[in-house]
Order: structure tokens, then C-alpha cells, then sequence
């Protein structure tokens, strides 16, 4: 699994490459706690280029929207490929996280 | 009807997760399934494995986990077995189709999730083994 993290108009986008599962999630959570801690508020996960996603990936995405609530800020995924977004909806997730097609429209919408 | 089997087995750890997926890839592709029930029959054994992985050994020694996987009659079988503390996912509760947003308790989402993408799953304990099968009906 490959991170890459970018900055634009104070929001922190995630591009993720490859697979999301519960051997590669802690990186992606270290990632996403240390950016609260410098205190990122909004968030993009890009995820075109993300091929998997388990259970454990999903946890990680459910626990940083939360922590972003508590702090006024939000999260945004984008660019779902399609057996991705089943997972979403399979969990109930895609019910209150956002999910927009594009990292453009994601920023748009912070 | 021609009949297609594979079967390994993978030490209790998460970094074996790479070879199962490799594993599940070249089985799937040697019977002509989709990438689409590639991904779902990944996801489930993942979740299974990493249940037993994360909770199945009380003790820190390495344990095998096997795996065998058949094709038949367009369906697709696929046996887990652990010697670890017993477990039946069968029974276990499943977080539902709609977590909690509120409060972080959504254990079972995992299992929730092999529910869904498989039609079939058994347990039965066996000669100090959680044997577990799961059925996917292979749809073109």
C-alpha cells in the first residue's frame, strides 16, 4: 500500500495505491491520526487507486470521520472503484459518508 | 462436470495476507471466474483469516490455517480450517446492515461482510478444529 498526501486550500487529500486491509491499515491510521494532530480538519481519501478494501479499513474510515466531527472538520471519499464502493454500501457506510466522484468535487465540498 | 481443487496453508499471521490473495487469484483465474467474485471470495477469506489471526491463538507459537478450495457444478467451495480456541461464526452476532455512527462498537462487521458476499457458511468443530465452509454460486 502506497500514501501519498498533498495540500490544497487547507485540506489534506489522501491518494491511496493498492490494498486497504487489516495488514496495511494501521499505516493509513498513523497517517490520518498524526495529520488530526497537526491539526487537519478536512479531509479527501482518494481512492482511485485503491484495488481492496476490508472490514478493517472500513473501521479506520468510520473512527476518523468521528474524530473530525468532534472538531467541527469532515471527511470526503472519491474516486471509488465500483467493487469498493459495494463494500461501502454492503457495510451501510455510504448512509452517512460522503462519497463524490471526483477529488476536485470533494474539495469543492469542504 | 470437471472438478477443480486447490489447497495451502498460511502461518497465523497478517502478513499472510499477501499470499492468500495470491493464492485466491490464481485459483479463480485457473477456473475462469470474474475479477468481480475474485474480489468477493478475497474479501471474505480475508476477513475470516484475519478473525482467526487476531483472535483465534491464545498463545504467541505460530499456527497453520488451511485453506482448500474447490470449483464444482458452478459453484465454489471453500474449506477454513484452525486448531484455535473454538468459534462459530455462524452464531456469532453481525453488526447489521447500518453501524452505530455514534458509539464505536461495530465488531462483527466483518463477519457481516462474508455474510453478504458469500450464499452459504457452516461451522462445525472438529477433532479440535474450527472447520469452517463457505458456498458462492458462480453467476456469469
Amino acid at each position: 500500500m502506497e500514501i501519498i498526501e498533498s495540500k490544497q486550500n487547507e485540506i489534506n487529500i489522501f491518494t491511496l495505491h493498492g490494498r486497504l486491509d487489516s495488514n496495511t491499515s494501521p499505516e493509513l491510521e498513523k497517517k490520518l491520526v498524526d495529520a488530526m494532530e497537526g491539526g487537519a480538519r478536512n479531509m479527501v481519501l482518494d481512492f482511485e487507486n485503491l484495488d481492496y478494501i476490508s472490514s478493517a479499513g472500513l473501521r479506520i474510515i468510520l473512527k476518523t470521520t468521528k474524530d473530525l466531527k468532534r472538531t467541527e472538520g469532515a471527511l470526503i471519499l472519491c474516486a471509488m472503484q465500483d467493487y469498493v464502493k459495494e463494500v461501502f454500501e454492503i457495510a451501510g457506510f455510504d448512509s452517512f459518508l460522503p462519497i463524490v466522484p471526483t477529488v476536485d468535487e470533494a474539495v469543492s465540498k469542504l | 462436470m470437471s472438478k477443480e481443487t486447490a489447497s495451502f496453508k498460511l502461518k497465523n499471521a497478517l502478513t499472510e495476507l499477501d499470499s492468500l490473495f495470491k493464492h485466491v487469484e490464481r485459483f479463480g483465474k485457473s477456473v475462469g471466474l470474474p475479477k468481480k467474485q475474485i474480489f468477493q471470495i478475497n474479501l471474505a477469506l480475508d476477513e475470516l483469516f484475519t478473525n482467526i489471526v487476531s483472535y483465534g491463538f491464545t498463545d504467541s507459537n505460530s499456527h497453520w490455517i488451511e485453506f482448500s478450495l474447490s470449483f464444482d457444478n458452478g459453484a465454489v467451495v471453500i474449506r477454513v480450517e484452525d486448531s484455535g480456541i473454538p468459534f462459530d461464526p455462524v452464531a456469532a452476532p453481525t453488526s447489521g446492515s447500518v453501524p452505530p455512527m455514534e458509539n464505536c462498537k461495530i465488531g462483527g462487521l466483518g463477519l457481516h461482510i462474508v455474510k453478504k458476499m458469500m450464499d452459504e457458511i457452516a461451522y462445525e468443530r472438529k477433532g479440535g478444529k474450527n472447520v469452517i465452509e463457505i458456498k458462492k454460486q458462480v453467476r456469469p
